[in-house]
């Protein structure tokens, strides 16, 4: 992977100071860069010895499989939250650009057309989609809260008014791009990986990239340095929102139906994976790989819950704990290297 | 109560209540000591607050480096230095605003507690810390507001008549009602001085009390102080303004790079060898300006307005000139350098560069024109905390290594390298995070970043407020070589020795206009401050 942003830029104090104040700034130094990293290893040990069916090949493709789509939400999420913003729309946009995907997808549509229709129309949507939410965010007039709440009951109402039912009986080459596999792995984890690979190069390596760091760390600083603002914001809801309509693909094609209640609760998902990555809600701090592991944590704790038998409920009482806690591990660091 | 009624209390001590505190409605009775229960038991000779060796380390920069200091009882006590001298830490550690210092702080002779802090030292901040929809009476009494007859209320005439009590003893008239929304910074400072003196402190610390007053309202704060002193409480009074200092104060000391380098009684003092003790050198070494001829005029203003904030502001800069543009706080400097810079435009007026009108909407187009504005507060609009000071360094000039979007690092850090070396960065600064830096190195990021963009004119709001000397000297050296190189600079500053020692020109505005000009040879002190103040009040026009 790319080389990553923040990985120079750490706390560390000018001048020198006392020994115990070193090591222990050291140690929060650690925990708060790679606290997630030493929880997933955690979490996949537990449940290795715990579980012997989390234990195999097969279900660890699975989790990466299940991850790729809440996956690819969260990049498209991280953006939006490195300027300090939020998208809340990403479950009803899904469902939306599903519903657009589905139509050309289904078999008694088919011709050669909807092919590509079938890939692009969603795709359009998505960044449709995205750019209002970008647009109201840019314009100032509203709150990112305020605005991707209200896309998000809007969006979902266009889907349902759309189409109630279910679009199932999707195509045999459409079904291949989420159930099928290239060299024994899905074809989901590729297409994440490479939307990884894709955001931290934009993130790291372009000046737009710069721009989304800086805009989100101090949005005055950045126009007083001439960085336009309101661009940078829009642009980052257009990707959020492009991002979902390719996991919208990707899910479609997985489950086999498209339908206007898909993605319900997958905004809570995708800013968990964010924050449990360790990025700040307050803008400027977060990366990609980061998130990539928050996204993993969620899917290791689903599936190994799963296969301990883990009630539902419990499952969702545990991961909003463990949102809980990130945040304010993020608050208590941010206390700390103030 | 005026100063003629201060000693009523003297032979007829109120019953002290159990918390030590003076019954409501008597502002110090006899002297703040006389509601101290415990004052029998202390020598009253012996000082009010003792430091002794008191250190205190941030990160960066050592603010106190051992200072020892007694404050007597019912002395003024003036405590001057410059800019990052370790004069606010010093405060702050005496509010018990901050801890963690080395060293010990003595109050009446024990070890200084936040409670005991709290209970007998009032610290009056230049930062306003009133609640703007409060009235005048809830701001001074804020936080001992009388209670009223049912638990939770408090009693409305009764806190007026003891703001007033406060208001009588610094000889102003507020209306008690008005919103402090409503007043003028002059009348907001004078609230803020209030609300300290109502906590009837036994030390009352002033922090540039007059940075917005008057010459009339300085004037009754002055005796004020006097009356004060007379009471027996102890005022430690911080400014820059040194011919005030030496009006008032009993004694003087002097701070300098976070160490006490000399203190005596105020009358073996002149103004002369104050600046000499703070700056510790001469000022004409400390300030760098090469004489030379100014060329071509750059950047010409021409009727600039902007409701509200200023009225018909024109000027004109040269090639490898400062221009110094001096004025007390509010008269609208930096909303100038601002509508300028396209950071809030200006709504009538024209701004010409080279000679050729230019329409400045936003800080890109400006950027685009060879313009670069140093903002005044650092934190707010100058840097980005949470990136790295090099990233800081060329967030403004990113367009010149990318290709397309791809940036070239290698081309970025080859330029980070040279701006930095340029503006005397260490290396070591440049990975870290910019917010964990000192204010001075801060600053000198700031300026590196814009020098990247090699800018033709160069506006400069503050540029060493809360930095160090060392910082400060070199930023002065660094605009002695920037125009000589034929850049035109704008210096706004709220330090006269500043504008007196690096412009070739001042400006002065007053209340949102331009009113005076002067030539480096015709600029005093005393010139410029008699035409930033304004002469209508100090007729008395104002109401209070």
């Amino acid at each position: 992977m790319v080389t990553t942003e923040e990985e120079a830029v750490r706390a560390v104090p000018e001048a020198d100071v006392t020994p115990r104040g070193r090591q222990l700034r050291t140690a929060t130094t650690i925990a708060r860069d790679y606290g997630m990293h030493l929880a997933l290893v955690a979490l996949i040990v537990i449940f290795a010895i715990a579980s012997p069916d989390f234990r195999t090949v097969e279900n660890l493709l699975n989790i990466l499989n299940q991850v790729a789509v809440v996956g690819i939400v969260s990049v498209g999420m991280t953006f939006v939250i490195l300027t300090a913003g939020i998208d809340l729309s990403v479950g009803s946009l899904l469902a939306l650009t599903s519903l657009s995907s589905g139509v050309f997808a289904a078999t008694q549509t088919s011709t050669t057309g909807t092919v590509l229709l079938a890939l692009a129309v969603p795709l359009i949507v998505g960044l449709v989609g995205g750019m209002i939410n970008g647009a109201i965010v840019a314009s100032r007039l509203a709150t990112p809260l305020i605005v991707t709440l209200g896309t998000l009951t809007a969006f979902r109402g266009m889907a349902v008014q759309y189409r109630v039912n279910p679009i199932h009986n999707l195509q045999d080459w459409y079904r291949e791009i989420g159930s099928g596999r290239t060299a024994g792995i899905p074809n989901g984890i590729y297409i994440f990986i490479a939307i990884i690979l894709v955001a931290s190069l934009v993130l790291n390596r372009t000046r737009f990239g710069r721009e989304v760091y800086a805009v989100g760390g101090n949005e005055q600083a950045s126009r007083a340095a001439g960085i336009n603002v309101a661009r940078v914001k829009f642009a980052v809801y257009a990707i959020s929102g492009l991002c979902v309509a390719v996991a919208a693909i990707i899910n479609t094609s997985r489950i086999g139906a498209a339908q206007a209640i898909a993605g319900q609760g997958l905004e809570l998902q995708a800013i968990a994976a964010v924050v449990i990555g360790g990025a700040s809600l307050f803008g400027g701090r977060g990366k990609i790989s980061n998130t990539v592991i928050g996204t993993l944590i969620l899917g290791v704790l689903f599936n190994g819950l799963v296969l301990l038998n883990v009630s539902s409920p419990i499952q969702n009482i545990i991961i909003g704990a463990l949102v809980v806690a990130a945040v304010s591990l993020d608050g208590f660091f941010r206390r700390r290297s103030a | 109560m005026g100063s003629g009624q201060k000693g009523e209390g003297m032979t007829d001590l109120p019953p002290a209540p159990p918390d030590g505190r003076a019954p409501s409605g008597v502002l110090y009775p006899g002297g703040p000591e006389g509601h101290q229960p415990s004052s029998v038991l202390i020598d009253q000779t012996a000082p009010l607050i003792t430091l002794r060796d008191v250190r205190m380390q941030f990160p960066g920069v050592l603010a106190l480096a051992g200072v020892s200091l007694d404050v007597a009882r019912g002395e003024v006590l003036a405590l001057v230095g410059e800019n990052g001298a370790g004069k606010s830490t010093l405060v702050s550690i005496l509010a018990g605003l901050v801890s963690g210092y080395d060293g010990e702080v003595l109050l009446d002779g024990s070890p200084i507690t936040a409670g005991s802090a709290k209970e007998s030292i009032a610290l009056v901040q230049q930062e306003l810390s009133l609640v703007p929809e409060f009235s005048v009476a809830e701001n001074i009494m804020l936080g001992q507001l009388p209670h009223g007859r049912l638990p939770g209320l408090y009693d409305r005439r009764k806190m007026d008549a003891e703001a007033q009590r406060v208001l009588d003893i610094l000889g102003v008239d507020l209306p008690l009602r008005r919103p402090v929304r409503r007043l003028s910074p002059a009348q907001s400072q004078i609230v803020e001085i209030a609300k300290g003196l109502a906590r009837q402190p036994r030390l009352l610390i002033l922090d540039e009390p007059t940075s917005s007053l008057t010459t009339v309202e300085a004037e009754k704060l002055f005796s004020a102080i006097s009356a004060l002193r007379e009471c027996g409480v102890a005022v430690l009074y911080i400014s820059h303004k040194l011919d005030e200092v030496l009006a008032i104060a009993d004694r003087v000391a002097v701070l300098r790079d976070g160490r006490k380098v000399t203190e005596g009684p105020s009358v073996e003092w002149t103004e002369e060898r104050l600046i000499r003790a703070m700056v510790g050198r001469d000022l004409s070494q400390f300030y760098r300006r090469t004489p030379h001829t100014p060329g071509n005029v750059v950047l010409e203003v021409k009727a600039l307005r902007a409701p509200g904030r200023f009225e018909d502001v024109s000027f004109v800069l040269r090639e490898g000139e400062v221009v110094g543009m001096a004025g007390l706080v509010g008269a609208g400097r930096t909303e100038v350098a601002e509508a300028i810079f396209g950071l809030s435009p200006a709504r009538d007026g024209e701004i010409l560069l080279n000679g050729a009108p230019v329409r400045v909407k936003s800080p890109r187009t400006a950027i685009a024109h060879g313009m670069a504005l140093v903002t005044e507060d650092r934190r707010q609009s100058g840097i980005v905390g949470s990136m790295a000071t090099s990233r800081n360094v060329s967030l403004a000039s990113l367009v010149a290594f990318s290709r397309g979007q791809l940036l070239r690092r290698s081309v970025e850090s080859a330029e980070i390298s040279r701006v930095a070396s340029r503006v005397n960065l260490a290396r070591h600064t440049l990975d870290r995070a910019i917010g964990t830096l000192s204010g001075g190195n801060q600053q000198k990021a700031v300026i590196a970043k814009w020098l990247m963009r090699t800018p033709k004119v160069l506006i400069l709001d503050e540029p060493t407020r809360g930095i160090d000397v060392g910082a400060k000297s070199e930023i002065y050296r660094l605009v002695d070589e920037l125009t000589a190189a034929g850049m035109a600079v704008l210096l706004i500053s709220s330090e006269m020795p500043e504008i007196l020692g690096m412009s070739d020109r001042v400006l002065v505005m007053r209340k949102g206009r331009l009113v005076a000009e002067f030539s480096r040879e015709d600029a005093t002190e005393e010139s410029l401050m008699a035409a930033a103040s304004d002469a209508s009040t100090r007729n008395g026009e104002r109401s209070w």
